[in-house]
């Protein structure tokens, strides 16, 4: 074999590899552009819920997670000693109870000892339950009326303001989400408009809220596209967020697969 | 530089540094929000509980309970395994005592704690694997993402089920603490990612903080190009010049980086082949 002859095969195979890469790096550039493709047209798409995201992200991140909670002017309920000589026996209750009853809670409300029965109650104390309060020294079942929503609600607050309003609420209720139960409503006249949450069937107190709490909620509600465009059912599981959390991925991944290509052809160069 | 340019630069850098994570807020984000968050809490492991209190099976008052637990709070009779019991607590330590006879049931055994697990749980043809005690003196590595340390001591009780789940009873009270499953557990983790809980413990650590704004710059850039690479298309700018934005058209042009430094060697041969 002459030295023509060799470098004549060295040439025809570096000429055949070539090619062949050459093809080869055609095809993956179909897919290449189509997903450069996908990334511009889905940024379009998603921009505003992505900069919602990262806005609202940013703020969870900075907030004042105390004044989150709404509790500024929340305080233990008193309690006391319960003279257990005076209570009413529970069997005598229960053989009473028009409805059955699945537990019975020794509680004090306004420093007085009831017996909560439950006729029904679920998984978590804001789903759906159905009680009966009874003074448990005399027997007698206590309606939740206002008056004692009141006096339990001004008796869980620390402030100095005035109560503006008690209204019996149904859900869904805007600041308690999932609370599946009647409330009432007790609202204060201090400067972030307080509103203390009592169950009207079991006169357990549910939470404080206030504006601090409520702004956070706005943000949280922007966060989870909770923005209920087709039902009143609100919650974390809404179509709108499903759909543009899976647009976003796509986008994402294809601006990982950009980025690689961008790193294998050598275009991240200090310059 | 043009905006045009700047953006594609910065959006390109920022990208490489910070890409991962946007990925990662992107994957955990969508598992959180596709998965039934009910279903995540585990809620549909359960069987619907509606045992009701027989009166007639209560000797046991409250009085009684009290006279020999004057110390005794949050009282509750509840029905557990068909019998009636009072669950309280004293200087919050859970308690048990049978509503039946008054006797002191807690700390509960091994086999009882099974049979409340298997009666809590939803399918009752599934059987239980593995039981274990875990206290405050265990291992706490294994429990600290599945339940609060305030709930010890608890039987943890697997059940040979589909996503291994998990029921945690509380050796004192004898209740159901929590339920875990492998959806729990992988979304706990997730949620972790997404908050960049890598080193610190909350979602207000400054890691999420940095990659926070430093993805809002990116994104910036990121939204300057999509309104010159999609909006602005047909505008002002000339067709040409824009093409060579596009790495489509450029690989007709130009070869690319590999295929470049292919050519010397091809050349050298070409020099042999001519001498």
């Amino acid at each position: 074999m002459t030295k023509a002859h060799l470098t004549n095969t060295i040439d025809v195979e570096v000429a055949n590899k070539a090619r062949i890469k050459r093809r080869s790096k055609n095809k993956s550039f179909v897919k290449l552009s189509t997903i450069k493709m996908l990334h511009k047209w889905l940024s379009l798409l998603v921009f505003i819920q992505l900069f919602i995201w990262l806005g609202t992200g940013l703020f969870f991140n900075l907030m004042d997670h105390d004044k989150a909670r709404g509790s500024q002017y929340l305080q233990a309920l008193t309690t006391i000693e319960i003279d257990h000589h005076r209570l009413v026996n529970i069997t005598e209750l229960l053989a009473q109870s028009s409805k059955p009853v699945v537990s019975v809670d020794l509680v004090q409300r306004l420093s007085q000892p009831y017996y909560l029965l439950s006729h029904e109650k679920g998984l978590y104390q804001h789903l759906y339950q159905d009680n009966s309060l009874i003074n448990a020294y005399s027997g007698q079942t206590k309606q939740v009326d206002d008056v004692m929503a009141q006096a339990i609600a001004k008796a869980s607050y620390s402030g100095s303001a005035d109560v503006v309003a008690i209204t019996l609420v149904h859900p869904p209720i805007a600041d308690l989400l999932k609370e599946k139960n009647s409330v009432w409503q007790v609202d204060f006249a201090d400067e972030v408009n307080t509103s203390v949450y009592v169950n009207a069937n079991s006169a357990r107190l549910i939470a404080h809220s206030n504006d601090d709490k409520r702004f956070v909620d706005f943000f949280f509600m922007l966060h989870f596209m909770d923005y209920s465009l087709l039902s009143d059912e609100r919650g974390f599981n809404n179509w709108q967020i499903m759909f543009f959390a899976l647009i976003t991925l796509l986008f994402c991944l294809t601006g990982l697969i950009w980025t690689i290509e961008l790193a294998v052809k050598g275009r991240y160069k200090w310059s | 530089m043009s905006w045009h340019r700047t953006s594609r630069k910065y959006h390109k850098w920022l990208m490489l540094f910070i890409g991962v994570q946007f990925i990662v807020w992107a994957f955990s984000g969508a598992y959180m929000v596709v998965m039934d968050i009910d279903y995540i809490h585990g809620d549909s492991l359960l069987a619907k509980q509606n045992e009701h209190i027989e009166s007639k099976q209560v000797n046991y008052s409250v009085k009684q309970l009290l006279n020999a637990y004057p110390e005794a709070k949050n009282i509750q009779l509840a029905m557990m395994l068909e019998q009636p019991v009072y669950h309280f607590k004293i200087a919050n330590k859970a308690q048990l005592v049978s509503a039946k006879n008054g006797k002191f049931l807690s700390p509960i055994s091994k086999t009882l704690a099974v049979e409340i697990a298997k009666q809590a749980y939803v399918n009752k043809n599934i059987t239980v694997y593995a039981v274990s005690l875990i206290s405050e003196q265990t291992s706490r590595e294994q429990t600290s993402r599945e339940l609060s340390v305030r709930n010890l001591p608890v039987w943890r009780i697997d059940f040979d089920d589909f996503a291994s789940p998990t029921l945690y009873i509380s050796v004192n009270s004898g209740k159901l603490v929590t339920k875990r499953h492998s959806f729990w557990r992988f979304f706990d983790w997730m949620f972790a990612f997404h908050v960049m809980d890598y080193i610190d413990e909350s979602a207000d650590n400054n890691l999420l903080l940095v990659f926070t704004l430093l993805a809002l710059l990116a994104s910036i850039f990121g939204l300057v190009l999509t309104y010159f690479r999609t909006i602005k298309v047909g505008g002002k700018t000339k067709p040409k010049a824009k093409r060579k934005d596009g790495s489509k058209s450029r690989a007709k042009v130009k070869p690319t980086v590999k295929a470049r430094n292919k050519l010397p060697i091809v050349d050298i041969v070409k020099k042999v082949n001519d001498d």
